[in-house]
C-alpha cells in the first residue's frame, strides 16, 4: 500500500497548525484509518502534549536518524486510538538534526505500512518548513481570518507552488468568529479564499473547547458535541474524498433579528 | 421588567451605532483592501534596481517614437481580478514626426553595425535582465498598456502645452 503523506504549515505561528494536525489525524484515525503524525518541530515539540502523549515518549525523530532506535520503537501509540501513532520531535535539539533527505526517508517507510502520514510543520519558511515538505505530496495550509496570517498564508502557497513534489494544497480556515464576522469587523470565509484564491478543506470555529481539550490532552473532535470538533471531523471525512457541506456558522439569530426576517419574507411574498 | 427595559434600551443603542458605521468603511473593508495591496508588492519580487532598470528601458525604447516627460513616468503592478497587471501611465509630450523617427532608427541601425564589436561584451548582462522580466508572464500585458495609454493622454498634454506656450 501507498499512503499519503499531508504537511500541515502556515507560515505564522499561533494559528492552529498543532491543533489541526491532531484533530485531523485523531478524526481520520477514528475513521478507521491507519496514521502517523510526525512532529517536525524539533526544539519546540507540543504535538505530544495536545494528544496527552507526553509521559510515553521514549525516542525521537532525532534518536531515529541518528540510528539509535528503529523507526518503529520511536512511534507512540496513542491511548485510545491504536491506529493513531506519534513519532515526536527532539526537544533538546534543534532544526539542523534532521535533513530534508532523512525526513523524505522517513516518509517513504512509514508511507509502506500507514494510510496517512500527517507532518505538524513549525512556524517559519527555514530549514523547518523545508525538511517537513520534503517527504509530502500534499498540504493543508493554515490560517485565520487575520491579515497577518493570510499574508504569511500567501507566502507558503507561493513557495509550495514552486515545489514539484506538492501535488495538491487546501486551505484551512481556523478561529472565525462568525459575530465578528456578521459586523463586518472580521474577514469572511470568502474573503479570505478570494484573495488567497486556493480552495477550502475546512471552517473552523473559534471554541474555548479547545483550550480546554488540550488542558486534558484530549483533542476536540473526541467531543461529539463540540462544534468545532465537528467542523474537524469534517475535515477529516473531506480528506478521506467525501463531498461535506461546510458546517452553518451563523449564530441563532435574535429576537429582533427574527422579526426583521420574518417581515423580509412576508415583503417577499407581497 | 427592568431586564426587558434595559435590553430595549441597548437594542435602540445598538441600531443608532449599526447606522453610524454604515457611513464609515468597516475595519473588514479596511483589512481586504490593505490586505490584497501589500500582497501584491509581495507578489512581485522585482527589486527596485530592476524596477528602475525596466522603467529606463522602456523610456529608451519609448523615446524613440514620442517626445514623453520622463520624470512623471509612472509604473507599478496591480491587481485586476486574478491577474496581476503592469500599470503604466506615460505623458506624452508630443508624438514625433515619422521622418524624425525613421531618420532616428536609421542612424541608430548605423550605430549598431559600426559599435557591434564593442558591445558584445555587454550583451551578456542584458540577457540576464531579460530572464527576470520573463518570469513575469505579465510583463508582456505593459507592451498593450504602454500602447493604450498615450493614445488616451495625447490631447490632455498637447492642450496642456499649448496653454503654456
Amino acid at each position: 500500500m501507498t499512503g499519503r503523506v499531508i504537511v500541515i504549515t502556515s507560515g505564522k505561528g499561533g494559528v492552529g497548525k498543532t491543533t489541526t494536525s491532531a484533530n485531523i489525524g485523531t478524526a481520520l484515525a477514528k475513521a478507521g484509518n491507519k496514521v502517523v503524525l510526525i512532529d517536525t518541530d524539533i526544539g519546540l515539540r507540543n504535538l505530544d502534549l495536545l494528544l496527552g502523549l507526553e509521559n510515553r515518549i521514549v525516542y525521537t525523530i532525532v534518536d531515529v536518524v541518528e540510528e539509535r532506535c528503529k523507526l518503529k520503537q520511536a512511534l507512540v501509540k496513542d491511548k485510545k486510538n491504536p491506529n493513531l501513532s506519534l513519532l515526536a520531535a527532539a526537544q533538546t535539539r534543534d532544526k539542523t538534526s534532521v535533513s530534508q533527505e532523512q525526513l523524505k526517508d522517513i516518509c517513504d517507510q512509514l508511507k509502506k505500512k500507514y494510510d496517512f502520514i500527517l507532518v505538524d510543520c513549525p512556524a517559519g519558511i527555514e530549514q523547518g518548513f523545508q525538511n517537513a515538505v520534503a517527504g509530502a505530496s500534499e498540504a493543508i495550509v493554515v490560517t485565520t481570518p487575520e491579515m497577518s496570517a493570510v499574508r504569511d498564508a500567501d507566502r507558503i502557497i507561493g513557495l509550495l507552488e514552486a515545489k514539484e513534489e506538492i501535488e495538491s494544497y487546501k486551505l484551512l480556515l481556523n478561529r472565525v468568529r462568525p459575530n465578528l464576522i456578521e459586523s463586518n469587523d472580521m474577514m469572511s470565509v470568502e474573503d479570505v479564499v478570494e484573495i488567497l484564491s486556493a480552495e477550502l478543506i475546512g471552517v473552523i470555529p473559534e471554541d474555548t473547547g479547545i483550550i480546554t481539550s488540550t488542558n486534558k490532552g484530549e483533542p476536540i473532535v473526541n467531543d461529539e458535541t463540540s462544534l468545532a470538533g465537528q467542523a474537524y471531523r469534517n475535515v477529516a471525512k473531506r480528506i478521506m474524498g467525501e463531498d461535506v457541506p461546510f458546517l452553518d456558522l451563523t449564530q441563532p439569530k435574535g429576537f429582533m433579528a427574527k422579526i426583521k426576517n420574518l417581515f423580509t419574507k412576508l415583503k417577499g411574498k407581497v | 421588567m427592568k431586564d426587558l427595559f434595559a435590553n430595549l434600551y441597548n437594542k435602540v443603542l445598538s441600531f443608532f451605532h449599526q447606522s453610524e458605521n454604515k457611513d464609515r468603511e468597516s475595519a473588514k473593508d479596511v483589512a481586504c483592501n490593505r490586505l490584497k495591496l501589500v500582497l501584491m508588492q509581495d507578489r512581485t519580487n522585482l527589486s527596485p534596481a530592476i524596477m528602475d532598470r525596466m522603467r529606463n528601458e522602456l523610456i529608451d525604447l519609448l523615446s524613440k517614437y514620442l517626445e514623453l516627460d520622463k520624470e512623471l513616468l509612472d509604473l507599478n503592478f496591480e491587481q485586476e481580478d486574478e491577474q496581476m497587471a503592469l500599470m503604466l501611465s506615460i505623458p506624452v509630450i508630443r508624438a514625433k514626426e515619422e521622418s524624425e523617427i525613421l531618420a532616428l532608427l536609421e542612424a541608430e541601425e548605423a550605430g549598431v553595425n559600426e559599435e557591434e564589436v564593442d558591445e558584445d561584451e555587454e550583451s551578456d548582462e542584458d540577457d540576464n535582465s531579460d530572464d527576470v522580466q520573463e518570469e513575469k508572464e505579465e510583463t508582456d500585458e505593459s507592451e498593450e498598456n504602454a500602447s493604450d495609454t498615450p493614445d488616451e493622454e495625447e490631447p490632455e498634454n498637447d492642450s496642456e502645452e499649448e496653454e503654456e506656450k
